[in-house]
């Protein structure tokens, strides 16, 4: 949830530079948001790659680009770009997981496939990096991860961002860092299930 | 287990420091004698410090060509009314707008050719690059943009040299006379087509002129 850093070469560049090309795309100028597309493809991917995996996260990252472009006009400046960006792009993807969701069989392997990795301990030839053990979480775990222990929102935003309880954001996220501990942890042999 | 590991479900709770005082202070009673649990809260809390360091990373392939061709057919153009009989109201409206040749100067100055032209030059025609808005947005998102340029050209009018900042703000002054006059004339004839068709140009000018300006900004 961090804004994008303003640039600080220069006293005149105080305030971000964002300022100036949103105030031209706003007016219609699709080079200043091609700027605008470039300084933030990065974090909006990632944010994308990890709620709705490697398959989809490229199109999803488009339509969030599309989505801001056509809300563009409903930006006022009274948070930074970078902000208003991305809460555009947890909403949009929070509706299309929901949407995809819908789609899904309720049985989803990738979860007891990541249950049986923990259940059995963990050797260090089968530890995996963060990103891809998050990505074999399962989903509802992993979207509730991803929003706060990644993109620091809280567990009341998350609330009322997916209509859940606060308790069930919790007690997913807890069942999220369970399922990852093994992963980071080869060592990890006396492991507790949750 | 959980009745060996009562606090287990708490544990990232506890990590978090959401636990309420007393339930906290049970379970640091119950940490001091179990050593899975002083584990397990040592794994979670990395698991979480090790989520927050979690590096962005750009996508495999350049994604904006397809934005691009996305965005290019979602925008629109301004619109603009075919020419009609004057009456005098509308003669008088029209002449306001006449004013607006001042910006000529100022666009000439954006363009950074050289001394800006002090009088007027040319009457302003229609341009052939036409100012287009996202497709789902309307007078709201035109003030919005101007709101957002003036903004931006007020913070940062001294990245822009003195004369030319002289000129733009006088043909802004003109343009925004102009668009007042033709308004008040539009108030009385609000059905008239050529004066909604001069309104619009003239303030498509003025975010163009606008436009240019923060082009400047952004390449100072």
């Amino acid at each position: 949830m961090d804004d994008p850093t303003p640039a600080v070469d220069s006293p005149k560049r105080a305030v971000p530079d964002d300022a100036v090309d949103v105030a031209l795309a706003q007016s219609g100028d699709t080079q200043a948001f091609e700027r605008l597309y470039r300084a933030h493809v990065s974090r909006v991917f990632s944010l994308a790659r990890r709620m709705m995996g490697p398959e989809t996260a490229e199109e999803a990252t488009q339509d969030v680009f599309v989505r801001a472009w056509e809300k563009l006009g409903s930006f006022r400046g009274e948070a930074a770009f970078g902000t208003w960006l991305h809460r555009l792009a947890v909403n949009l993807l929070l509706s299309q997981r929901a949407r995809r969701g819908r789609d899904l069989a309720r049985h989803d392997p990738t979860e007891d496939a990541l249950e049986r990795r923990a259940s059995r301990g963990t050797r260090p030839e089968l530890a995996m990096d963060l990103e891809t053990a998050i990505g074999r979480l399962p989903d509802g775990a992993r979207q509730i991860f991803v929003l706060h222990d990644i993109e620091g929102y809280k567990h009341e935003e998350i609330g009322d961002s997916l209509g859940i309880a606060v308790g069930t954001s919790k007690a997913q996220l807890h069942r999220a860092r369970m399922l990852l501990r093994s992963h980071l942890e080869p060592q990890t042999e006396d492991r507790i299930g949750p | 287990m959980t009745n060996r590991h009562p606090w287990m479900a708490r544990l990232s709770e506890y990590v978090d420091g959401e636990l309420p005082a007393d339930e906290r202070l049970a379970l640091e009673r119950h940490l001091e004698t179990c050593a899975d649990c002083r584990a397990t809260v040592t794994q979670l809390g990395r698991v979480r410090d090790l989520a927050g360091t979690l590096a962005d990373r750009e996508p495999p392939r350049d994604l904006w060509p397809g934005i691009e061709a996305r965005i290019g057919g979602a925008a629109r153009v301004l619109p603009f009314g075919r020419r009609w009989t004057l009456t005098m109201p509308q003669l008088a409206a029209a002449a306001a707008l006449m004013i607006v040749v001042g910006a000529g100067g100022a666009a000439l100055a954006l363009r950074g050719t050289g001394t800006p032209v002090a009088g007027p030059v040319a009457v302003v025609a229609p341009s052939g690059d036409p100012t287009v808005i996202p497709a789902t947005a309307g007078a709201a998102s035109y003030d919005q943009a101007v709101t957002s340029l003036g903004r931006v050209l007020t913070e940062h009018r001294d990245r822009l040299d003195p004369a030319t900042v002289r000129v733009l703000e006088q043909s802004l002054q003109t343009i925004d006379r102009a668009i007042a006059r033709a308004q008040e004339a539009l108030a009385t004839d609000p059905n008239d087509a050529y004066l909604s068709a001069h309104l619009a140009e003239t303030m498509r000018q003025k975010l163009n002129l606008m436009r240019r300006a923060a082009a400047l900004v952004a390449a100072s």
